[in-house]
């Protein structure tokens, strides 16, 4: 990568930062206790409208009149399984904030597989969420501008980004609950890998490899200061995610302004130790995410809790081993 | 009109997304090097002679960076992947000269997993050297090697070893068959280059699957039986446009497309996708741009 970097990328990079830092309600307090929501959510019911609804609703979110994107994760043709955020998550989510008065477009850049519409028609997109080809932006192929990362804690200086995402004033992280082969856990951060366009780094994103996964994710989370997560776990992933693992039920919708103490949480509820993912310990520290440090609303996280299968390599993610 | 909309794939049809600076963009927008590379491609294999290609050209010729790549589109500042494409065009569209340098940018590239300094970490970290030797190449530089950026380049190495044979040529062509070899899945077709994953066998893709039988074209058949009976049964439950069309390719070009097959049905996403659905019908009929 170049070292340089121009202006206009600069100003562009300054634009986005500043645009989602004023989006919504005034930012809590620096060292105030992020709220994080678990709702019960047993099945992919008409039921899941209204709660998803009742959870944006109760962050109380200013996002009238404001350009809100929502990323889900898609990654494989397989209707039916449970590897990409089912598209009724991602329906309810888009009434939600269409409730609040936003401008509200559905975005995503997938690792692996080239063709995004079609694999979005495989998963049931296309069906569930009307006029979704107009509503939606592949961020592999959109247009890109380079940003500058102030304080990187990977190898990068910086990254191409699509600009569907640099002018949003929300993003809204919308992951699978799965657990990851190589990161440990895949929620709301992890997430973030599919902001990264294809068109420029190519399938996978090995760039993002080379630099340390972990360090790679915490520096995306940087780069999007205000974001909102509503993680899917009615039936996330357990044993080998992100794509080869078994359907997880957890019957559970996590949402909250921070997706740092949101991810610790649902790392909480699938019995995995936050502490021991590294990417969440870069990003918030480990004060940060310790479940005393988050208000919780709503359910219980312990009452929803369920242990995900680990992989051999991931066992020492165990919470609270002997 | 969106590019979902193409119907016949037609030359005139993928002329109509072109942009006004000369290029294509993916589905609109800006233009973009690989997409214009595969309009450039079609209208190399096409009939429409005719046609004028000037300012696509131009855009093609001014996105070329002075260390004789090319970059995803002109605002991204880095050599890369597609500069295979553009070196797949005959050398007289972008100019010999040009072409040249496009071929020793990509003789020159080294993915990092293949480089002396990370098989030594490997040795020192794990206590054992890689075993898969094989040199492919990678998306982006500093990266490792993955499957389609590989048939990519060797396409391209391939057509110019044609003309000018070298002992250079020759030894990186040879090392990225073996790379494709290394890296098929247990299925007998390929993904985008990670047959197993902490030791889990991972299934394959169309697109790959058709990408690496094109590049393996003249390799011995009795290897490649496997990936033979599986593209064919992909032919009829690929999902995406571009995945028939490179399976397609990938078959005709060992006499394994089955004759009863039917064109893809698969819709338009991209300019990309019309071309090569294009590309695939012309090689259907005998001329297979990728290998002539």
């Amino acid at each position: 990568m170049r070292n340089g970097i121009t202006r206009r990328e600069v100003l562009i990079g300054s634009a986005a930062a500043l645009g989602l830092a004023a989006c919504a309600r005034q930012p809590q307090a620096r060292r105030a206790r992020p709220q994080v929501s678990v709702v019960r959510a047993p099945a992919y019911t008409q039921q899941v409208y209204d709660t998803v609804r009742r959870l944006v609703a109760e962050h109380r979110l200013e996002v009238r009149g404001r350009r809100v994107v929502l990323k889900p994760n898609l990654v494989e043709y397989e209707p039916g399984s449970s590897i990409n955020t089912h598209p009724m998550v991602v329906h309810a989510g888009l009434e939600a904030f269409r409730a609040l008065g936003a401008q509200v477009a559905i975005a995503e850049g997938p690792g692996h597989r080239r063709s995004t519409l079609d694999m979005a028609e495989a998963a049931g997109y296309f069906e569930v969420i009307p006029g979704f080809e107009d509503l939606f932006t592949d961020l592999n192929l959109d247009e890109v501008s380079r940003v500058r990362l102030r304080r990187p804690v990977s190898r990068l200086t910086s990254l191409y980004l699509p600009h569907t995402v640099l002018s949003a004033d929300l993003l809204v992280s919308m992951p699978k609950m799965k657990t990851h082969h190589w990161a440990g856990a895949t929620l709301a951060m992890k997430n973030l890998f599919g902001v990264v366009p294809g068109g420029v780094y190519g399938w996978p994103k090995n760039v993002l490899h080379w630099a340390g996964i972990h360090q790679s994710i915490a520096d995306l989370h940087s780069l999007f200061p205000r974001q909102f997560a509503i993680v899917d776990g009615i039936v996330g992933m357990d044993g080998n995610g992100p794509i080869q693992g078994q359907p997880k039920p957890v019957g559970a919708i996590i949402a909250g302004s921070d997706p740092v103490a949101v991810d610790a949480t649902c790392c909480r509820m699938m019995h995995i130790e936050p502490g021991r993912i590294e990417y969440l310990t870069l990003a918030g520290g480990l004060e940060r995410i310790k479940a005393e440090n988050t208000q919780q609303i709503g359910e219980n996280p312990d009452d929803l809790s369920t242990p995900f299968a680990l992989i051999k390599e991931w066992q020492g993610l165990r919470r609270n081993r002997v | 009109m969106r590019i979902s909309d193409i119907q016949n794939v037609s030359i005139e049809e993928i002329q109509a997304f072109q942009n006004p600076d000369g290029g294509w963009p993916y589905q609109q927008g800006s233009s973009w090097t690989e997409p214009t590379a595969y309009a450039l491609l079609a209208q190399c294999a096409g009939e429409k002679a005719g046609w004028d290609t000037a300012r696509a050209v131009d855009w093609l010729s001014g996105a070329q960076r002075a260390d004789g790549g090319w970059p995803p589109r002109r605002s991204v500042e880095q050599s890369t992947w597609v500069t295979a494409l553009v070196a797949l065009l005959p050398p007289a569209v972008a100019g010999e000269e040009r072409h040249a340098r496009a071929v020793d940018w990509l003789v020159g590239q080294t993915a990092m997993d293949t480089t002396l300094l990370f098989r030594m970490r490997e040795l020192l970290l794990r206590g054992k050297l890689p075993e898969d030797r094989a040199c492919g190449w990678c998306w982006f530089p500093g990266t490792a090697a993955w499957v389609t950026p590989t048939c990519l380049a060797t396409l391209a190495l391939r057509k110019c070893y044609w003309q000018r044979p070298s002992a250079a040529l020759r030894e990186r062509i040879e090392g990225a068959r073996e790379f494709l070899m290394a890296r098929r899945c247990a299925d007998g077709g390929w993904n985008h280059g990670s047959a197993i994953s902490l030791g889990f066998n991972a299934g394959s893709y169309p697109e790959t699957t058709g990408q690496a039988l094109l590049a393996l074209e003249g390799s011995d058949p009795a290897q490649l039986q496997d990936s033979f009976r599986l593209g064919q049964r992909m032919l009829g439950e690929c999902q995406s446009a571009a995945g028939a069309a490179w399976l397609r390719l990938g078959l005709a070009a060992h006499e394994q497309l089955p004759a009863d097959t039917p064109p893809p049905a698969r819709v338009c996403r991209t300019v990309a996708d019309a071309a090569l659905i294009y590309l695939a019908r012309v090689a259907e009929q005998g001329y297979n741009v990728f290998l002539e």
